[in-house]
């Protein structure tokens, strides 16, 4: 009896810090973190592991290697969150470590052709990806072209040049500001506001026959 | 405005940054450029099917794999690491600190004690005297010599002399025992 009552209090108190914790913002998260409340790296995942997977990605273009790079994203801030400078935003911190390793993953397949090809293929006979741009109301051809356009959308973010798609997806997907952008990319205002414009046209110019 | 100017400020047009000025110039130019506007639509409608794409959501095992690699690594921690041994260093520093602390509180503490007072009194006493005789076995000599008499006799013992200071001497250690 005594034990049930125990457990019953030690959850209740769990339920109490999470509640706490999802309540914070993330400054005050990490601080708790830093603090020793175990607890609060979790509260951290939950925010930004979805985020961060569609950034990686729509950028990579490979879901399980993604999902890798993801994870490695939160151990990389799991270890060296004692180092993050407060004074600046968590979040620009934790996708300019996304952004690096997105990059460096790029820059491998480049240099071993053989992986963008393994990757390529492995895309292509995924079907397991959630079809959310269709509808079970829809009409079977309705479904058939909205299937479509979603591949054309991604083959088309694909064909961006890295430097313009990664600032593309962190302005259009994550909604992320100018000086944001800059600080991640590592680019002055200007140069994210140039390539965020050849980026929107290229893709535009891609999309628009199958759009008309 | 001209349609050069309206497409550098584009980008700025499409996220709604610009000023009220700007903004009203760009709208003005939109209506009275079919080129831009059509430029302007098509823009808008790729973006709004992009950012329409499904979001995709991590696996049903993302949190067990991550937690499985975080517990791994935790023991590498560097962070984790030194903070463990400064832990370790803070305990042995605690204690060393209280032992010595202790140790200092127990000696401040009997200095105190009044222990001197239970020892047995120290009380001056005069040494005995010693009535050990001196005893020398060459009273010749000292009583030649101080009485003041001739060197000769002295000369007649001199091949004695150096037996009886020996002698003499033996005696005078024994004395001062």
């Amino acid at each position: 009896m005594a034990d049930i009552v125990r457990k019953k209090v030690v959850s209740v108190e769990g339920a109490t810090v999470r509640e706490r914790l999802q309540a914070m913002d993330d400054s005050a998260v990490v601080s708790a973190f830093l603090g020793g409340e175990e607890r609060a790296f979790s509260e951290l995942v939950t925010r930004y592991q979805t985020r961060l997977l569609n950034f990686v990605y729509r950028t990579i273009g490979d879901r399980e290697k993604a999902e890798d790079l993801v994870q490695e994203v939160f151990i990389r801030v799991y270890r060296h969150l004692h180092r993050f400078d407060r004074s600046k935003k968590f979040s620009t911190w934790v996708y300019t470590i996304a952004s690096n390793l997105a990059k460096n993953e790029l820059r491998n397949r480049s240099r071993n052709p053989l992986v963008l090809f393994q990757t390529v293929q492995k895309n292509f006979q995924d079907e397991d990806r959630p079809l959310q741009f269709e509808d079970t109301t829809s009409r079977p051809d309705d479904m058939y072209r909205k299937r479509h356009l979603r591949e054309i959308v991604e083959e088309t973010v694909a064909k961006l040049p890295e430097h313009h798609r990664n600032v593309f997806i962190l302005r259009e997907l994550e909604g992320k500001s100018y000086e944001e952008i800059a600080e991640i990319t590592d680019c002055n205002l200007g140069t994210v506001k140039s390539r965020l414009n050849r980026a929107r046209n290229s893709f535009a110019e891609i999309i628009a026959p199958y759009v008309d | 405005m001209d349609c050069r100017e309206f497409c550098d400020q584009h980008v700025a047009f499409v996220d709604d940054t610009l000023a009220g000025i700007e903004l009203v110039r760009m709208q003005r130019h939109i209506a009275e450029c079919a080129t831009c506007a059509k430029h302007d639509a098509k823009i808008r409608r790729a973006l709004l099917l992009f950012r329409n794409l499904p979001s995709i959501e991590p696996s049903a095992d993302f949190s067990q794999r991550l937690e499985a690699r975080l517990r791994a690594s935790h023991n590498d921690n560097p962070f984790v690491t030194t903070q463990r041994n400064l832990r370790r260093g803070a305990i042995a520093a605690t204690v060393a600190s209280a032992m010595m602390l202790g140790y200092i509180g127990m000696t401040l503490y009997h200095s105190n004690d009044p222990h001197d007072l239970l020892m047995a009194p120290v009380v001056a006493t005069v040494p005995e005297p010693d009535f050990t005789p001196i005893t020398t076995s060459a009273p010749a000599i000292v009583t030649s010599v101080s009485a003041g008499l001739t060197i000769w006799p002295a000369a007649l013992f001199a091949e004695q002399i150096p037996v009886g200071f020996a002698h003499s001497s033996l005696e005078l250690a024994n004395y001062t025992r």
